[in-house]
Protein backbone atom coordinates (compact mmCIF):
# COMPACT_ATOMS: atom_id res chain seq x y z
CA UNK A 1 0.00 0.00 0.00
CA UNK A 2 1.66 3.44 -1.09
CA UNK A 3 -0.95 5.45 0.34
CA UNK A 4 -0.24 7.57 3.39
CA UNK A 5 -1.48 7.90 6.77
CA UNK A 6 -2.79 11.25 5.70
CA UNK A 7 -4.44 10.06 2.96
CA UNK A 8 -6.45 7.34 4.09
CA UNK A 9 -7.26 8.80 7.00
CA UNK A 10 -8.91 11.42 4.39
CA UNK A 11 -10.72 8.13 2.53
CA UNK A 12 -11.89 6.72 6.05
CA UNK A 13 -13.28 10.40 7.21
CA UNK A 14 -14.60 10.73 3.61
CA UNK A 15 -16.32 7.67 4.07
CA UNK A 16 -18.15 8.23 7.40
CA UNK A 17 -19.46 11.96 5.87
CA UNK A 18 -21.01 9.69 3.25
CA UNK A 19 -22.46 6.76 5.87
CA UNK A 20 -23.74 9.70 7.82
CA UNK A 21 -25.62 11.41 5.36
CA UNK A 22 -26.65 7.94 4.52
CA UNK A 23 -28.04 7.16 7.85
CA UNK A 24 -29.85 10.00 8.18
CA UNK A 25 -32.26 9.06 5.73
CA UNK A 26 -31.82 4.97 6.85
CA UNK A 27 -35.39 3.44 8.91
CA UNK A 28 -33.31 3.01 12.24
CA UNK A 29 -34.82 -0.98 12.28
CA UNK A 30 -32.28 -1.83 10.27
CA UNK A 31 -29.69 -0.12 8.99
CA UNK A 32 -25.79 -0.02 8.47
CA UNK A 33 -24.00 1.40 11.80
CA UNK A 34 -21.97 3.36 9.27
CA UNK A 35 -18.75 3.27 11.24
CA UNK A 36 -17.44 0.51 9.90
CA UNK A 37 -15.41 1.78 6.88
CA UNK A 38 -11.93 1.44 6.23
CA UNK A 39 -10.11 2.88 3.21
CA UNK A 40 -7.15 0.09 1.44
CA UNK A 41 -5.41 1.59 -1.07
CA UNK A 42 -8.51 3.91 -2.68
CA UNK A 43 -10.73 0.91 -2.11
CA UNK A 44 -13.26 1.07 0.72
CA UNK A 45 -14.62 -1.78 2.88
CA UNK A 46 -18.07 -1.38 3.13
CA UNK A 47 -20.01 -1.57 6.43
CA UNK A 48 -19.55 -5.03 7.53
CA UNK A 49 -21.39 -4.68 11.05
CA UNK A 50 -24.98 -4.58 10.61
CA UNK A 51 -27.18 -2.76 13.22
CA UNK A 52 -30.43 -4.65 13.54
CA UNK A 53 -33.71 -3.78 16.00
CA UNK A 54 -34.76 -6.82 17.83
CA UNK A 55 -38.17 -6.74 19.56
CA UNK A 56 -38.24 -6.86 23.82
CA UNK A 57 -38.52 -10.53 25.46
CA UNK A 58 -41.74 -10.80 26.97
CA UNK A 59 -42.80 -13.17 29.54
CA UNK A 60 -40.50 -14.35 32.43
CA UNK A 61 -37.38 -16.05 31.18
CA UNK A 62 -35.08 -16.83 33.94
CA UNK A 63 -32.20 -16.54 31.64
CA UNK A 64 -29.83 -13.98 30.97
CA UNK A 65 -29.26 -15.03 27.68
CA UNK A 66 -29.17 -18.41 25.20
CA UNK A 67 -27.06 -19.86 23.10
CA UNK A 68 -28.19 -23.00 21.21
CA UNK A 69 -26.80 -24.83 18.49
CA UNK A 70 -29.36 -25.11 15.37
CA UNK A 71 -29.19 -28.47 13.28
CA UNK A 72 -27.46 -26.75 10.50
CA UNK A 73 -24.39 -25.83 12.40
CA UNK A 74 -25.86 -22.48 12.96
CA UNK A 75 -25.10 -20.85 16.10
CA UNK A 76 -27.90 -18.66 17.74
CA UNK A 77 -27.33 -16.28 20.85
CA UNK A 78 -30.21 -14.89 22.68
CA UNK A 79 -29.70 -12.33 24.92
CA UNK A 80 -31.90 -10.96 27.72
CA UNK A 81 -30.70 -9.22 30.13
CA UNK A 82 -26.97 -7.40 29.77
CA UNK A 83 -25.18 -8.50 31.72
CA UNK A 84 -21.52 -11.05 31.78
CA UNK A 85 -20.75 -10.63 28.35
CA UNK A 86 -17.35 -12.50 29.41
CA UNK A 87 -19.80 -15.50 30.30
CA UNK A 88 -21.40 -15.63 26.48
CA UNK A 89 -17.50 -15.58 25.11
CA UNK A 90 -17.06 -18.62 27.15
CA UNK A 91 -20.51 -20.47 25.99
CA UNK A 92 -19.21 -19.60 22.74
CA UNK A 93 -15.74 -20.78 22.99
CA UNK A 94 -17.22 -24.35 23.96
CA UNK A 95 -18.87 -24.32 21.06
CA UNK A 96 -15.74 -23.11 18.68
CA UNK A 97 -16.70 -19.80 18.52
CA UNK A 98 -13.76 -17.11 19.69
CA UNK A 99 -15.71 -13.75 20.31
CA UNK A 100 -15.74 -10.64 22.15
CA UNK A 101 -18.66 -9.27 23.41
CA UNK A 102 -19.08 -5.59 24.63
CA UNK A 103 -22.32 -4.13 25.78
CA UNK A 104 -23.44 -0.62 25.77
CA UNK A 105 -26.66 1.71 26.24
CA UNK A 106 -28.52 2.58 22.90
CA UNK A 107 -27.09 6.11 22.21
CA UNK A 108 -23.45 4.74 22.54
CA UNK A 109 -21.19 3.71 20.49
CA UNK A 110 -17.58 2.32 19.97
CA UNK A 111 -16.12 5.59 18.52
CA UNK A 112 -12.64 3.91 17.83
CA UNK A 113 -11.47 1.32 15.17
CA UNK A 114 -11.06 -1.30 17.66
CA UNK A 115 -9.74 -4.19 15.61
CA UNK A 116 -8.70 -4.71 11.90
CA UNK A 117 -11.10 -5.74 9.07
CA UNK A 118 -10.99 -9.10 7.35
CA UNK A 119 -10.05 -9.65 3.75
CA UNK A 120 -13.76 -10.33 2.53
CA UNK A 121 -15.11 -7.69 3.99
CA UNK A 122 -13.74 -5.03 1.50
CA UNK A 123 -15.58 -4.44 -1.16
CA UNK A 124 -14.77 -2.77 -4.31
CA UNK A 125 -16.74 0.62 -3.44
CA UNK A 126 -15.53 4.58 -4.03
CA UNK A 127 -15.82 6.85 -2.04
CA UNK A 128 -18.43 8.39 -4.86
CA UNK A 129 -20.45 5.97 -4.39
CA UNK A 130 -20.63 6.05 -0.95
CA UNK A 131 -21.41 9.84 -1.17
CA UNK A 132 -23.67 9.16 -4.13
CA UNK A 133 -27.72 10.36 -2.85
CA UNK A 134 -29.56 8.16 -5.70
CA UNK A 135 -31.14 5.53 -4.18
CA UNK A 136 -30.10 2.89 -6.70
CA UNK A 137 -26.21 3.65 -5.35
CA UNK A 138 -27.06 3.49 -2.37
CA UNK A 139 -28.79 0.11 -3.07
CA UNK A 140 -25.65 -1.44 -4.74
CA UNK A 141 -23.96 -0.61 -1.56
CA UNK A 142 -25.81 -2.46 0.70
CA UNK A 143 -26.60 -5.50 -1.21
CA UNK A 144 -22.22 -5.59 -1.29
CA UNK A 145 -22.27 -5.36 2.14
CA UNK A 146 -24.60 -8.47 2.37
CA UNK A 147 -22.11 -10.17 0.97
CA UNK A 148 -19.59 -9.55 3.34
CA UNK A 149 -17.92 -12.44 4.78
CA UNK A 150 -19.35 -10.57 8.31
CA UNK A 151 -22.44 -10.55 7.24
CA UNK A 152 -22.34 -13.94 5.74
CA UNK A 153 -21.09 -15.06 9.32
CA UNK A 154 -22.96 -12.54 11.84
CA UNK A 155 -26.42 -11.96 10.92
CA UNK A 156 -29.35 -10.66 12.43
CA UNK A 157 -32.09 -13.81 12.66
CA UNK A 158 -33.66 -14.62 15.90
CA UNK A 159 -31.45 -12.16 17.81
CA UNK A 160 -27.64 -13.15 16.62
CA UNK A 161 -26.90 -15.68 14.67
CA UNK A 162 -23.51 -16.92 13.81
CA UNK A 163 -22.42 -19.39 11.09
CA UNK A 164 -19.39 -20.77 12.24
CA UNK A 165 -18.76 -22.42 7.86
CA UNK A 166 -18.25 -18.49 6.88
CA UNK A 167 -15.69 -17.99 10.18
CA UNK A 168 -12.27 -18.74 8.96
CA UNK A 169 -9.72 -20.16 11.36
CA UNK A 170 -8.37 -17.79 13.58
CA UNK A 171 -10.93 -15.18 13.24
CA UNK A 172 -12.72 -13.45 15.83
CA UNK A 173 -16.31 -12.29 16.16
CA UNK A 174 -16.31 -9.15 16.96
CA UNK A 175 -20.26 -8.37 18.64
CA UNK A 176 -21.24 -4.63 20.29
CA UNK A 177 -24.51 -4.30 21.59
CA UNK A 178 -26.02 -1.36 22.72
CA UNK A 179 -29.63 -1.60 24.77
CA UNK A 180 -32.29 0.61 25.33
CA UNK A 181 -32.68 1.39 29.20
CA UNK A 182 -35.88 2.70 28.71
CA UNK A 183 -38.26 -0.15 27.72
CA UNK A 184 -39.87 0.96 24.23
CA UNK A 185 -43.97 1.85 24.34
CA UNK A 186 -46.24 2.11 21.91
CA UNK A 187 -46.21 5.90 23.45
CA UNK A 188 -42.18 6.47 22.63
CA UNK A 189 -41.58 3.69 20.16
CA UNK A 190 -37.78 2.27 20.08
CA UNK A 191 -35.91 -0.24 19.67
CA UNK A 192 -34.84 -2.78 22.87
CA UNK A 193 -31.33 -3.46 21.48
CA UNK A 194 -29.32 -3.22 18.76
CA UNK A 195 -26.15 -4.96 17.43
CA UNK A 196 -23.40 -4.49 15.24
CA UNK A 197 -21.05 -7.83 14.86
CA UNK A 198 -18.14 -8.27 12.31
CA UNK A 199 -15.54 -10.75 12.41
CA UNK A 200 -11.93 -9.60 12.86
CA UNK A 201 -8.17 -11.44 12.32
CA UNK A 202 -7.56 -9.34 15.70
CA UNK A 203 -5.89 -7.77 18.01
CA UNK A 204 -9.00 -6.33 19.66
CA UNK A 205 -8.61 -3.19 21.09
CA UNK A 206 -11.12 -2.28 24.17
CA UNK A 207 -13.99 0.10 23.08
CA UNK A 208 -13.71 3.43 23.54
CA UNK A 209 -17.37 4.66 24.12
CA UNK A 210 -18.94 7.74 22.24
CA UNK A 211 -22.16 9.05 21.87
CA UNK A 212 -24.35 7.47 19.09
CA UNK A 213 -27.00 9.69 19.25
CA UNK A 214 -28.60 8.83 15.69
CA UNK A 215 -29.18 5.62 17.40
CA UNK A 216 -32.63 6.81 18.97
CA UNK A 217 -33.15 7.95 15.40
CA UNK A 218 -36.51 5.25 14.13
CA UNK A 219 -37.19 6.55 10.85
CA UNK A 220 -40.88 6.91 9.99
CA UNK A 221 -41.68 3.78 9.79
CA UNK A 222 -43.79 1.99 12.52
CA UNK A 223 -42.21 0.22 15.78
CA UNK A 224 -40.51 -2.70 15.24
CA UNK A 225 -42.87 -6.15 15.00
CA UNK A 226 -43.26 -7.27 18.61
CA UNK A 227 -42.42 -3.81 20.99
CA UNK B 1 1.18 31.19 14.18
CA UNK B 2 0.96 31.27 10.10
CA UNK B 3 -1.83 32.99 9.39
CA UNK B 4 -4.69 30.51 8.23
CA UNK B 5 -7.10 30.90 4.98
CA UNK B 6 -10.48 30.49 7.01
CA UNK B 7 -13.56 28.66 4.71
CA UNK B 8 -15.49 31.31 2.63
CA UNK B 9 -18.02 32.95 4.75
CA UNK B 10 -21.17 31.79 3.11
CA UNK B 11 -20.22 28.16 3.66
CA UNK B 12 -20.24 26.95 7.89
CA UNK B 13 -18.73 24.41 8.94
CA UNK B 14 -21.64 22.37 9.36
CA UNK B 15 -21.97 22.62 5.95
CA UNK B 16 -18.44 21.84 5.12
CA UNK B 17 -18.19 18.43 7.01
CA UNK B 18 -21.57 17.05 5.33
CA UNK B 19 -19.57 17.69 1.86
CA UNK B 20 -16.84 15.26 1.39
CA UNK B 21 -15.18 18.01 -1.02
CA UNK B 22 -15.41 20.89 0.97
CA UNK B 23 -14.37 18.67 4.23
CA UNK B 24 -11.10 17.30 1.99
CA UNK B 25 -10.28 21.25 1.62
CA UNK B 26 -10.79 21.90 5.28
CA UNK B 27 -8.58 18.75 6.22
CA UNK B 28 -5.60 19.08 4.37
CA UNK B 29 -5.36 22.55 5.55
CA UNK B 30 -5.40 22.00 9.19
CA UNK B 31 -3.98 17.73 9.18
CA UNK B 32 -0.28 19.24 10.09
CA UNK B 33 -1.28 21.65 12.35
CA UNK B 34 -3.13 18.59 14.50
CA UNK B 35 -0.75 16.12 14.05
CA UNK B 36 1.79 18.88 15.44
CA UNK B 37 -0.43 19.91 18.25
CA UNK B 38 -0.31 16.36 19.05
CA UNK B 39 3.37 15.59 18.68
CA UNK B 40 3.83 18.03 21.02
CA UNK B 41 1.90 16.21 23.82
CA UNK B 42 2.63 12.96 22.76
CA UNK B 43 5.29 11.21 22.00
CA UNK B 44 4.47 7.67 20.27
CA UNK B 45 3.19 7.76 16.34
CA UNK B 46 0.88 5.37 16.79
CA UNK B 47 -1.05 7.53 19.50
CA UNK B 48 -0.50 10.43 16.95
CA UNK B 49 -2.09 8.80 14.21
CA UNK B 50 -5.35 7.89 16.57
CA UNK B 51 -5.91 10.93 17.91
CA UNK B 52 -5.52 12.55 15.03
CA UNK B 53 -8.39 10.24 13.58
CA UNK B 54 -10.48 10.91 16.73
CA UNK B 55 -9.57 15.03 16.99
CA UNK B 56 -11.08 15.01 12.74
CA UNK B 57 -14.49 12.51 13.75
CA UNK B 58 -15.00 15.04 17.04
CA UNK B 59 -14.76 17.87 13.82
CA UNK B 60 -17.59 15.97 11.95
CA UNK B 61 -19.72 15.63 15.61
CA UNK B 62 -19.32 19.32 16.80
CA UNK B 63 -18.51 21.49 13.57
CA UNK B 64 -21.65 22.74 14.34
CA UNK B 65 -20.49 24.75 17.61
CA UNK B 66 -17.95 26.58 15.10
CA UNK B 67 -18.70 30.20 15.10
CA UNK B 68 -16.92 32.08 12.63
CA UNK B 69 -16.92 35.24 14.88
CA UNK B 70 -14.92 34.25 17.57
CA UNK B 71 -12.00 32.86 16.34
CA UNK B 72 -9.93 30.64 13.74
CA UNK B 73 -10.92 27.60 12.40
CA UNK B 74 -7.28 26.69 14.15
CA UNK B 75 -8.14 28.28 17.17
CA UNK B 76 -11.18 26.24 17.43
CA UNK B 77 -9.78 23.12 16.08
CA UNK B 78 -7.05 23.44 19.09
CA UNK B 79 -9.93 23.43 21.15
CA UNK B 80 -10.97 20.17 19.80
CA UNK B 81 -8.05 18.53 19.63
CA UNK B 82 -7.16 19.36 23.72
CA UNK B 83 -10.79 17.87 24.21
CA UNK B 84 -10.32 14.78 22.33
CA UNK B 85 -6.58 14.74 23.87
CA UNK B 86 -8.31 15.35 27.41
CA UNK B 87 -10.64 12.34 27.24
CA UNK B 88 -8.56 10.59 26.11
CA UNK B 89 -5.83 10.47 29.02
CA UNK B 90 -8.97 10.26 31.17
CA UNK B 91 -9.93 7.25 30.09
CA UNK B 92 -6.59 5.51 30.20
CA UNK B 93 -6.16 7.05 33.58
CA UNK B 94 -9.13 4.64 34.51
CA UNK B 95 -7.87 2.31 32.35
CA UNK B 96 -4.26 2.53 33.72
CA UNK B 97 -3.48 0.19 30.52
CA UNK B 98 -3.18 3.29 27.85
CA UNK B 99 0.39 2.01 25.90
CA UNK B 100 -1.26 -1.56 25.44
CA UNK B 101 -4.32 0.00 24.00
CA UNK B 102 -3.41 2.05 21.64
CA UNK B 103 -0.32 0.56 19.68
CA UNK B 104 -1.59 -0.48 16.67
CA UNK B 105 -4.97 0.57 16.39
CA UNK B 106 -5.05 2.42 12.83
CA UNK B 107 -2.16 0.38 10.36
CA UNK B 108 0.81 2.58 9.89
CA UNK B 109 3.08 2.07 7.00
CA UNK B 110 6.94 2.47 7.81
CA UNK B 111 6.98 6.06 6.04
CA UNK B 112 4.14 6.67 8.00
CA UNK B 113 5.45 6.54 11.38
CA UNK B 114 9.29 8.13 10.07
CA UNK B 115 6.92 10.98 9.64
CA UNK B 116 5.29 10.80 12.91
CA UNK B 117 8.51 10.43 14.69
CA UNK B 118 10.14 13.39 12.98
CA UNK B 119 7.21 15.80 13.50
CA UNK B 120 7.50 14.15 17.50
CA UNK B 121 10.98 14.67 17.43
CA UNK B 122 10.70 17.93 15.96
CA UNK B 123 8.55 18.71 19.23
CA UNK B 124 10.60 17.66 21.94
CA UNK B 125 11.50 21.39 23.14
CA UNK B 126 7.80 22.08 23.21
CA UNK B 127 7.19 18.73 25.29
CA UNK B 128 9.56 20.26 27.59
CA UNK B 129 8.35 23.67 27.66
CA UNK B 130 5.09 21.70 28.28
CA UNK B 131 6.61 19.37 31.53
CA UNK B 132 7.89 22.38 33.12
CA UNK B 133 4.47 24.21 33.07
CA UNK B 134 3.10 21.31 34.94
CA UNK B 135 2.92 23.11 38.37
CA UNK B 136 0.38 25.91 37.47
CA UNK B 137 -3.17 25.35 38.02
CA UNK B 138 -5.03 23.73 35.02
CA UNK B 139 -6.88 27.31 33.92
CA UNK B 140 -3.39 29.28 33.43
CA UNK B 141 -1.62 26.28 32.11
CA UNK B 142 -4.01 25.49 29.57
CA UNK B 143 -4.00 29.34 27.92
CA UNK B 144 -0.31 29.64 28.57
CA UNK B 145 0.04 26.30 26.17
CA UNK B 146 -1.91 27.07 23.73
CA UNK B 147 -0.26 31.04 23.17
CA UNK B 148 3.09 29.79 24.32
CA UNK B 149 3.67 26.42 22.90
CA UNK B 150 0.93 26.49 20.10
CA UNK B 151 1.30 29.70 19.08
CA UNK B 152 -2.37 30.92 19.14
CA UNK B 153 -3.13 34.64 20.18
CA UNK B 154 -4.12 34.95 23.51
CA UNK B 155 -7.85 35.84 21.88
CA UNK B 156 -7.58 33.22 19.93
CA UNK B 157 -6.66 30.79 22.74
CA UNK B 158 -9.50 32.56 24.80
CA UNK B 159 -12.26 31.30 22.04
CA UNK B 160 -10.33 28.08 21.39
CA UNK B 161 -10.95 27.24 25.78
CA UNK B 162 -14.32 29.13 25.60
CA UNK B 163 -13.54 32.05 28.26
CA UNK B 164 -13.97 35.51 27.66
CA UNK B 165 -10.85 37.62 26.92
CA UNK B 166 -10.24 39.46 29.75
CA UNK B 167 -10.91 36.40 31.77
CA UNK B 168 -7.61 35.34 29.51
CA UNK B 169 -5.01 38.49 29.64
CA UNK B 170 -5.30 38.27 33.75
CA UNK B 171 -4.81 34.54 33.98
CA UNK B 172 -1.98 34.65 30.85
CA UNK B 173 0.07 37.68 33.47
CA UNK B 174 -0.41 35.36 36.34
CA UNK B 175 0.79 32.08 34.05
CA UNK B 176 3.86 34.16 32.21
CA UNK B 177 4.70 35.56 35.48
CA UNK B 178 5.52 31.55 37.16
CA UNK B 179 6.69 30.30 33.71
CA UNK B 180 10.08 33.34 34.15
CA UNK B 181 11.36 31.10 37.06
CA UNK B 182 11.52 28.11 34.97
CA UNK B 183 14.78 27.48 34.09
CA UNK B 184 15.30 26.35 30.45
CA UNK B 185 11.77 27.40 29.17
CA UNK B 186 12.01 30.81 28.51
CA UNK B 187 14.26 30.75 25.55
CA UNK B 188 12.03 27.92 23.94
CA UNK B 189 9.01 30.18 24.12
CA UNK B 190 11.12 33.50 23.04
CA UNK B 191 8.17 34.73 20.91
CA UNK B 192 5.45 33.12 19.44
CA UNK B 193 6.10 30.91 16.15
Amino acid sequence: MNSTFEDRLLAELKAEIAARAAQGRAPAARRLTGRRFLAVAGVVAVAAGTAVAAPMVIGSQTRAYAVTKNADGSINLWLNEFRDPRQVERDLAELGVRADITYLSLGKRCGNARAPFVAGDHTPTTPEELASKDPAVQARIRKRAEKTASAKAIRPENGITIYPRYIKPGQIVLIEVMENPVEPTVKHPGVAWQFSGRLTDGPVGPCQIVDDPSAFDIGTGTPPAGS
Amino acid sequence: MRPKQTSPKQTSLADVVRDPEAFEAFYRRHFDDVTRFLARRVADPHTVADLTAEVFLAVLDSAHTYRAGRGSETAWLYGVARNTLHAEWRRSARESRATSRMAGHRPLEPDDVVRLEDRIDAEAPARRALEAMAELPESERALLELVAVDGLSPAEAAAALGIRQGTARVRLHRARRFIQQVPGVVPVMGGTK
